[in-house]
């Protein structure tokens, strides 16, 4: 049974014509590794967003882990799918870097020496152990970027969402969030990037998913490694 | 019927102020009857009243607190000798509620209007273009941090906290969460702008000309006459 299910997907926004997703009908595997791609505005983060609850579609169904998503509160879905959105600062809500990556931890009710080592383990994995005590407003976009995928992964989802992750990062951060991805996948952690940076889904490989207006238009692995 | 905004502006301060100056529910029952109707006229869609429907609990819960206030009146409901619900607290009750649509209403009118006539029609009011643009500034941000703000709740919400399910004692802390990146955000925005200001030459000349024009007609006249005139009867009715 697929992880993520989509049966006849679609969505339409208030007082728009035309609808944001049309008829999409998806199954995504567990650890599967896609590159979901497409012009702006043919609908990859209205398709994110109803995979994640945030958007309610308007005709057909998503099953997530066999159960309707309707079963499931935002907490739930969070426990299962790391979400990390186009804009980091709508993530950041500390006053460190360090208590960015507990915040989660903290309100999954781990104690005090768990937080800390998984805090140490995932900041060091991501090379911002040094930043630990930096308020994360004043980090760059592409460190930013970073602390919030670190923050995210640290709850250790099954599954995770990057919309636009290279957005504002430069050719090493992405070549080192490239490495990252491959390293969490190899884990065993799907990921799904939407992107339309071509240079990098060349480099991250996986199922490539294409999208124009609002409909899927291409399944295949061309990206794949 | 095409009516200026100016016109639509008089109505509105007409209502807001007679809302506040009025307590008494049967004279703010006719205003908030005389406010739909100008709603109607006015082509604003009704369904937005919907999204208010939760405020009438909130109400309703008014009432009772008002009523271990206000002493007044004939108790409805009472536990021993503490009154829980007295007829005057059910009116003030009322009031506020009435006051509370009245004013939504009015600000539906100037909500359905186009922004771009309203900061025109406060510019020919004499209000300081640098105030005019301060609202016109408010007005075009308030849908982007609508939209912010219910990114990071859901932001949140994905990182495992349950918000239904918050203890009191942490309530303040989760909601300093949420409006940090808000802030962030909103003081970002504002140094961006006002660099953007300066290099498009924000107050170089004194004056400004402006692509649109508003002006009033003979409806309008017609109307601010006839408003002014329904005002005076209204007043007058309450004194005597």
């Amino acid at each position: 049974m697929a992880f993520i299910s989509l049966q006849e997907v679609s969505y339409t926004y208030n007082g728009r014509k035309e609808a944001a997703v049309k008829n999409i009908t998806l199954n995504i595997e567990e650890g599967e590794k896609i590159a979901l791609t497409g012009l702006n505005g043919s609908g990859k983060s209205t398709l994110a967003k109803l995979i994640l609850g945030l958007l309610k579609p308007q005709a057909g169904n998503i099953v997530l882990d066999g159960l309707p998503l309707g079963k499931y509160s935002l907490v739930k879905i969070g426990e299962k799918i790391g979400y990390v959105v186009q804009n980091p600062s709508q993530m950041l809500f500390n006053t460190s870097v360090f208590n960015e990556i507990a915040f989660g931890l903290k309100w999954k009710g781990k104690g005090k020496d768990e937080v800390f080592h998984l805090c140490k383990k995932y900041l060091e994995f991501f090379e911002l152990w040094h930043l630990r005590d930096e308020l994360p407003f004043n980090l760059s976009e592409g460190q930013k970027q970073l602390v919030v995928i670190c923050a995210v992964l640290a709850l250790q989802p099954r599954f995770l969402i990057l919309d636009e992750p290279t957005k504002s990062i430069d050719t090493f951060r992405k070549k080192r969030l490239k490495d990252i991805l491959q390293e969490i996948w190899r884990l065993g952690t799907g990921i799904m990037v939407i992107s339309h940076d071509k240079e990098f889904l060349t480099a991250y490989g996986g199922r490539r998913i294409h999208m124009v207006k609002g409909e899927v238009v291409e399944d295949a692995g061309r990206y794949q490694n | 019927m095409r009516v200026d905004i100016r016109t639509k502006l008089l109505i509105v301060a007409i209502f807001s102020v007679l809302a506040l100056a009025y307590q008494d529910p049967r004279t703010l029952g006719i205003i908030l009857l005389l406010n739909l109707l100008t709603v109607i006229l006015f082509r604003v869609p009704l369904h937005i009243f919907r999204g208010f429907k939760g405020f009438i609990y909130m109400y309703a819960a008014l009432m009772v607190i008002q009523s271990f206030f206000v002493r007044d009146g004939e108790p409805l409901l009472q536990l021993g000798s503490i009154y829980l619900l007295t007829t005057d607290g059910v009116l003030y009750g009322i009031s506020i509620m009435l006051r509370f649509f009245i004013l939504v209403g009015s600000g539906l009118i100037i909500l359905n209007c186009n922004t771009s006539e309203l900061i025109l029609a406060l510019v020919k009011l004499r209000i300081p273009y640098e105030i005019v643009f301060m609202i016109q500034v408010g007005i075009r941000f308030i849908p982007v941090f609508m939209g912010e703000l219910q990114n990071i709740f859901h932001g949140i919400q994905l990182r495992g906290v349950d918000l239904r399910r918050v203890y009191k004692r942490k309530v303040l802390k989760v909601y300093v969460s949420i409006f940090s990146p808000v802030i962030y955000s909103v003081l970002q925005k504002a140094e961006k702008l006002s660099i953007l200001l300066e290099l498009r030459g924000f107050r170089k000349s004194p004056t400004r000309t402006y692509y649109r024009d508003i002006s009033l007609g003979k409806i309008d006249y017609v109307i601010m006459t006839l408003s002014l005139i329904i005002t005076a009867v209204l007043v007058y009715a309450v004194r005597h």
